[in-house]
């Protein structure tokens, strides 16, 4: 029973050495950092001198009255909710078109899937080609005259944005819709064909249910990695026209980094985390109930 | 006669079957589709051979006159691409090896030790996939500033490990299951050490999940641009994806020159994308299903 304990102890430290230098790493890297944003968030450093003034909330609550974060908020907001509805229903609808048994599906796959191996950076500067220069040629082609000009209006530049994004991401959640559909049993349709429910009835009563973990999956996906944009700015809009398409991280870097208010910019970071953490949690249980029901 | 009938119908789905006016509708629907998700890279690869006369005389939409590679010539310039091409190989190449062997380790050692503070490790590292790196740049930053990690090879490595391992050890401990207790006993037993069971026993069962982790942090860090753009601002140092942004804002108007680089960053992922295509998609789909 002795050696027993003493074996166990000896493996016991031999998994923590295994542990330990990730542990280490992780907490350096990120843990670290965070709490590192709330400390400096309560003090007025402007991220050059040795003192640090304890400012209390007051900068949270400045926050609060501050026209140009509340804006970047706004288009973040808006940018997020657009690509969550658009992101979703096109990317199923095309993993529905895939499975629905025409020719050549692996190429369409591809095809579609091959946005998403590029840098947002490069997204962002070979849409601002095709919007400024390819597509108004395609207007003189055909003698129409749609306005692409997209990124050079305060009112369009949220659509040339989402264009752009869902251009990138439509493939990457298509391919997981894929996977939900083709792990749906074939003989639950066929229950439903003999019960007598048509093709709509069997896509809502069947399909969407037997989707739901896919649904979390794409839906807290898009969402997140919509709220924390900036690569696909920088080079395309640059947050304007203005500050048009200023975006949360994108304001965060102009304050901190450019502006030298690194307490400021730090409320900005924690902001925005805990947003996150609350978007995904929420959405996380809402869509997990579902899931159970269903 | 279940499993039968279910086997035969998913085979009938594979089979291409004559037209319906239904799938007749959507395979020109995806067809459609497929050319805007298309346009933009043929447009991409069509201005990289342009010339600059071209650009300025022809129609956007018309091809090159001739095959020059000119524009390739100035992007391997103007990109310092020797430099910058190696550097994000090495800073790919290193952190995804460290990534895969702690992830690989620490997800072992979560899975197998029932020990509390395992229990606190799991909970610790599974927070972290929710925090994002991308909103805490400025800490980041700052941290890296204060260790001295800020333009140095390791530096930039040690954060793409940092912000890389949670996700990493999460889909790790995920396929653990996978593995027999039997087969890590019986080596125990054998008198393997823990370390050596792990590379003797576990390790071989576990490559498929290593080849997924492996592809999607390989493909994350080779695009990164917000890590790379605050670690690593020496010339010497620096990456493709930020040495191309740079070169988009200082020459917005030659950009046949941008278009010939944006193909050269591009190619080696999407070389790899079409060979290993197979384990790309299973990769990302069992990663996120099991999410």
């Amino acid at each position: 029973m002795k050696r027993k304990n003493l074996m166990e102890k000896k493996m016991f430290r031999q998994y923590l050495l295994l542990v330990l230098p990730g542990f280490v790493i992780f907490t350096i890297g990120l843990i670290i950092p965070l709490v590192m944003a709330f400390r400096y968030s309560l003090t007025d450093w402007d991220g050059m001198s040795a003192e640090k003034i304890f400012v209390g909330l007051e900068n949270y609550i400045n926050l609060f009255q501050d026209k140009e974060f509340l804006d970047a908020w706004w288009f973040t907001i808006r940018f997020t909710i657009g690509n969550t509805v658009i992101q979703n229903i096109a990317a199923l609808l095309f993993a529905l078109a895939l499975d629905s048994g025409i020719k050549a599906q692996k190429f369409y796959r591809t095809i579609l899937f091959i946005p998403c191996l590029v840098s947002a950076v490069i997204v962002g500067f070979v849409w601002l080609k095709m919007f400024s220069n390819v597509l108004p040629e395609v207007n003189e082609v055909f003698g129409t005259s749609i306005n692409f000009l997209l990124f050079g209006e305060k009112r369009t530049v949220l659509t040339g944005l989402l264009i752009a994004n869902n251009w990138q991401w439509i493939g990457y959640w298509m391919l997981i819709y894929l996977a939900g559909l083709q792990s749906v049993p074939s003989d639950l349709y066929e229950a439903a064909k003999v019960d007598g429910a048509g093709p709509i009835k069997r896509f809502f009563n069947v399909t969407i249910p037997m989707l739901a973990p896919s649904i979390t999956i794409c839906v807290v996906g898009i969402t997140t990695g919509s709220l924390k944009v900036y690569d696909l700015l920088v080079s395309s809009t640059k947050g304007g026209p203005g500050r048009a398409s200023t975006s949360v991280i994108y304001q965060t870097y102009t304050t901190a980094i450019n502006g030298r208010q690194y307490g400021y910019g730090s409320a900005m970071s924690v902001t925005l985390v805990v947003v996150l953490l609350l978007v995904a949690l929420i959405q996380v249980r809402g869509l997990k109930k579902k899931e159970v029901q269903a | 006669m279940m499993m039968s009938r279910k086997k035969s119908s998913k085979e009938d789905k594979k089979i291409a079957q004559p037209y319906t006016k239904g799938t007749l509708a959507i395979q020109i629907a995806m067809t459609v589709a497929a050319i805007f998700f298309i346009a933009p890279i043929l447009m991409i690869i069509n201005y990289s051979f342009k010339g600059k006369k071209e650009l300025y005389l022809n129609s956007p939409l018309s091809l090159p006159e001739s095959l020059n590679f000119d524009n390739y010539a100035a992007a391997f310039k103007k990109l310092n691409l020797t430099t910058t091409f190696t550097n994000t190989l090495f800073y790919t190449v290193i952190s995804v090896a460290i990534l895969a062997f702690l992830c690989g380790v620490t997800a072992w050692a979560i899975a197998r030790c029932s020990h509390k503070f395992f229990k606190f490790c799991y909970i610790y590292f599974i927070v972290g996939i929710l925090i994002p790196y991308q909103a805490l740049f400025l800490p980041i930053y700052m941290i890296g500033y204060n260790l001295k990690l800020t333009n140095t090879r390791y530096g930039i490595i040690f954060m793409y490990v940092a912000t890389g391992i949670s996700f990493g050890v999460f889909l790790m401990n995920s396929f653990m299951s996978t593995v027999p207790l039997e087969l890590e006993e019986a080596a125990r037993i054998d008198g393997c050490s823990v370390v050596k069971t792990y590379f003797l026993i576990v390790l071989p069962i576990l490559k498929p999940a290593m080849a997924t982790l492996v592809i999607m942090q390989a493909f994350q860090i080779w695009n990164d641009y917000l890590l790379a753009s605050l670690y690593v601002s020496k010339k010497t140092l620096k990456t493709l994806t930020v040495a191309i942004q740079s070169l988009f804002s200082a020459q917005s108007s030659d950009y046949t020159t941008a278009m010939a680089a944006i193909v050269v960053s591009v190619l080696p992922i999407a070389i790899s994308f079409l060979c290993l295509q197979k384990y790309f998609i299973k990769g990302m789909t069992v990663g996120a299903v099991k999410g």
